[in-house]
């Protein structure tokens, strides 16, 4: 016996001594010879980055698209599309209910819905899959933007659009800027969230506040939360975790942009590729020290990194512990309410839950597109790519999109859907479901009202969120944030040098 | 002569299959694995950049935080899953009504998937509806055990230990019913107590039965990716990024690179053979396989 734990001890050594050998490098230099040096291209906010007319346009350099290839095509039979997505359960099943309305309404093309099992699955995929074996369209999350640029395999939308005279009026800005850059329109908005404040109604009142003004600024969200908590209303004011895909990562970048701040160098990395983040800056410092003191003194409750995707809602739910507010998707209105409709939750009602703009600088005001967009791909053939356009414009009209955002809770991507039924009759009946639309449309102009366009986006917000989780836990906030600016910085600096 | 290498042409034809199979399925892919581990791969393409990519990426702080992690965890799961294996099947190899039932309960979680059994755990350790959470209380409330750094690897292993109890239970019954009883009724005559006999007879008559739950169960810990994804995702703060999730990578440093997640595979490879050599060769001199 005390042999085998020598033994042990001996193999349990020996590993930590070969972990003894760490080097203080990151994963990321490994096989790199020096450490790349960032390259900034300095612009200045506000300054224009058209370039000189003598140069082609970025997007003559690009695969065309020709609209009229789909009449010449279809004289033998319709065109064949495959369609690549990532949307699960209902969502999904509401895709293939348009996609089986559109092939029936014409008879030019044939679109094949292929489920790829989530977003991560379908990204992995087409990554991985030779032009051959790529679909003729593809759904992406909106972090995948740069990525899906440097796969070099698009056919940008835009020049599918001007072949058709198409007109993109009616969209809202937000939703088509989020997927251009360089003044390419690379994809096409189809399904769009963004964070908003959830709150119960009842323990508002409890508390003495107003349900139907929720607070909107930062101010604002402080004072209600110690309202909240010293009037015994509830436990705890607001649950926030450090998700990089929400309180981590995502509502970072949305705070930055309701202060009218860039995230990232070279106007978000989208007058060119961004070289660094500045959230490390003055505005993120203030920020992130506004959060921690949520915490601190606002009655907040930091529920961790919200690993079942829905612990700052269930907070909420809470028997013993509650917390009243919290910052989620507005794409979880939908399944909130149904899931208290059902009655699984004793004590809180439909009715109970209150909708309102995600508070922040700015009171709040205006929202960065997060969701997924469409993307047509290149060396199909001239055919494919019009058939694609084709489907695209469909699922992309007035009517679908007020079908679609009605049975999802997507905030639908143009103006005009919001005359027609039945989204112009639900945002009447359940006003809630409109305050995200409200929130995104009252985005300031310019360019900082669209969110970083980064190769390693994901990553990055994995690194920003642990400094939120460090915050979140009272650690100190420069020192966090530079930790993770340049933990960033460094996987940004990675991304380019082998994506040049 | 003649005949040896006539017997050898039959040899090649019987081996043959399996040879095929074998370079097909796991020497190729194994090269092309070493080969893309030495380059660093963009969206679109891969550059080369020499062996020495193994060694950055061994001594890089990734990975060696993740090779702690993994040590930890195997440290973690299989003493106690082991200990918890054995006790129970020495408890339930009695000749009593009704011990069948204990043994079904005791071997059922054999029978359920990594899945199944992650998710049953995220539930139970849910800090808003859990009901393990409920008893325990403290930091398993606020913000929970998954999401509380210091505890997260420990909470992972606990699942991970139960859904391994039930192999580990069949493994060790089986082998307590190969121990002679005679050997126990000789024991007895001689005065060794309960315990006495438990070290003296059954350990050693069980070691190789042991030596095998070891390597399994150590396999298991630097191989396991499907609690660590569902209960953590690698969380709080990378404690929970083992190997295999490293390599995995979603959102870390390895996620936009396959020839990063080739190389954290290789090394992976190597850790493990190393560690099956030296736990066959140090531990099978002291396994008793009778005489």
């Amino acid at each position: 016996m005390r042999r085998h734990v020598a033994l042990s001890v001996l193999v349990v050594g020996g590993m930590l001594g070969a972990a003894s050998c760490r080097s203080g490098q990151s994963l990321t230099n490994a096989g790199v010879d020096r450490r790349p040096t960032p390259t900034t291209v300095t612009t200045l906010p506000g300054e224009t980055t058209v370039p000189p007319t003598t140069q082609p346009r970025k997007l003559d350099t690009l695969p065309p698209c020709d609209v009229k290839a789909l009449d010449a095509a279809t004289s033998s039979g319709p065109v064949n599309i495959t369609f690549w997505h990532g949307l699960s359960n209902e969502l999904g099943r509401e895709l293939e209910r348009l996609t089986a309305a559109y092939n029936s309404s014409q008879n030019k093309v044939k679109v094949n819905l292929e489920f790829q099992g989530g977003y991560e699955q379908t990204i992995d995929k087409y990554l991985q899959s030779s032009t051959a074996n790529r679909p003729d369209m593809v759904q992406m999350p909106e972090y995948m933007v740069q990525q899906m640029i440097d796969t070099k395999s698009l056919v940008p939308t835009q020049a599918c659009a001007e072949s058709a005279g198409y007109d993109t009026s009616p969209f809202l800005p937000q939703a088509l800027g989020a997927y251009a850059t360089q003044g390419v329109q690379w994809s096409m908005p189809f399904n769009m969230s963004i964070p908003v404040l959830y709150f119960l109604k009842p323990r508002f009142t409890a508390a003495g506040l107003d349900p139907e003004n929720p607070p909107r600024s930062l101010d604002d969200l402080l004072a209600a939360g110690k309202q909240l908590v010293s009037s015994g209303a509830s436990t705890y004011s607001i649950s926030l975790d450090s998700d990089f895909d929400g309180g981590g990562g995502w509502y970072v970048e949305q705070w930055l942009a309701k202060e009218g701040e860039f995230y990232a160098n070279n106007e978000n990395g989208r007058s060119a590729p961004a070289t660094k983040v500045l959230y490390d800056g003055p505005a993120g410092v203030k920020l992130l020290s506004y959060l921690q003191s949520l915490v601190t003194e606002g009655g907040g409750v930091y529920v961790g990194d919200n690993a079942s995707g829905q612990d700052t809602l269930f907070k909420l739910a809470d028997p013993t512990k509650p917390a009243s507010m919290t910052i989620a998707t507005s794409a979880a209105l939908g399944p909130v309410l149904s899931i208290l409709g059902g009655g699984v939750i004793p004590g809180i009602t439909n009715a109970d839950v209150g909708v309102g703009f995600m508070p922040g600088p700015r009171n709040g005001q205006g929202a960065l597109v997060g969701g997924a967009s469409l993307y047509i791909v290149d060396g199909k053939g001239g055919e494919k790519a019009a058939a694609a356009w084709d489907y695209i414009t469909f699922l992309e009209s007035a009517a679908s999109q007020s079908q679609w955002a009605s049975a999802t809770g997507y905030i639908p991507v143009r103006q005009d859907a919001l005359e027609l039924d039945p989204i112009k009759s639900l945002y009447v009946t359940d006003p809630r479901f409109k305050v995200a639309y409200d929130q995104l449309i009252s985005s300031a102009p310019g360019p900082t009202s669209q969110g970083p366009v980064i190769g390693p986006l994901k990553q990055v917000r994995r690194a920003t969120a642990s400094a939120v989780a460090e915050v979140l836990t009272g650690g100190d906030v420069q020192t966090a944030l530079t930790k993770a600016a340049q933990a960033a910085n460094d996987l940004i600096a990675n991304y380019n040098a082998q994506n040049p | 002569m003649k005949r040896r290498w006539r017997d050898s042409g039959l040899a090649t034809l019987m081996l043959g299959p399996s040879a095929v199979i074998l370079a097909l399925f796991v020497i190729y892919p194994l090269g092309k694995a070493i080969w893309l581990g030495q380059q660093r791969c963009g969206v679109t393409s891969c550059t080369n950049s020499g062996f020495r990519q193994y060694i950055d990426a061994f001594r890089s702080n990734d990975f060696q935080d993740s090779l702690i992690v993994t040590l930890k965890y195997a440290l973690i799961t299989v003493p106690i899953g082991l200990v918890l294996g054995v006790g129970l099947a020495v408890l339930a190899d009695k000749y009593m009504r009704g011990v069948s039932i204990f043994r079904t309960i005791f071997s059922s979680t054999v029978a359920t998937s990594v899945a199944v059994a992650s998710v049953m755990w995220f539930f139970l350790l849910n800090p808003n509806v859990g009901v393990l959470a409920e008893w325990i209380g403290g930091r398993a409330k606020t913000p929970g055990l998954l999401q509380s750094e210091g505890l997260a690897l420990w909470a992972v292993s606990a699942s991970s230990i139960w859904a391994n109890l039930g192999f580990t239970f069949i493994v060790v019954t089986a082998g307590l019913q190969g121990v002679p009883k005679d050997l126990y009724e000789s024991a007895y005559v001689d005065g060794a107590g309960g315990m006495r006999r438990f070290t003296n007879v059954t350990l050693p008559m069980i070691s190789p039965t042991l030596l095998f739950a070891t390597v399994v169960l150590t396999t298991r810990a630097f191989q396991s990716f499907g609690e660590i994804d569902l209960l953590t995702a690698g969380g709080p703060k990378g404690e929970t990024t083992t190997l295999t999730y490293l390599a995995y990578g979603s959102g870390l440093a390895t996620s936009n690179d396959d020839g990063l997640r080739a190389t954290v595979s290789v090394l992976l490879f190597a850790v493990l053979l190393v560690l099956a050599l030296v736990q066959f060769r140090g531990l099978e001199k002291r396994v008793h396989y009778g005489n």
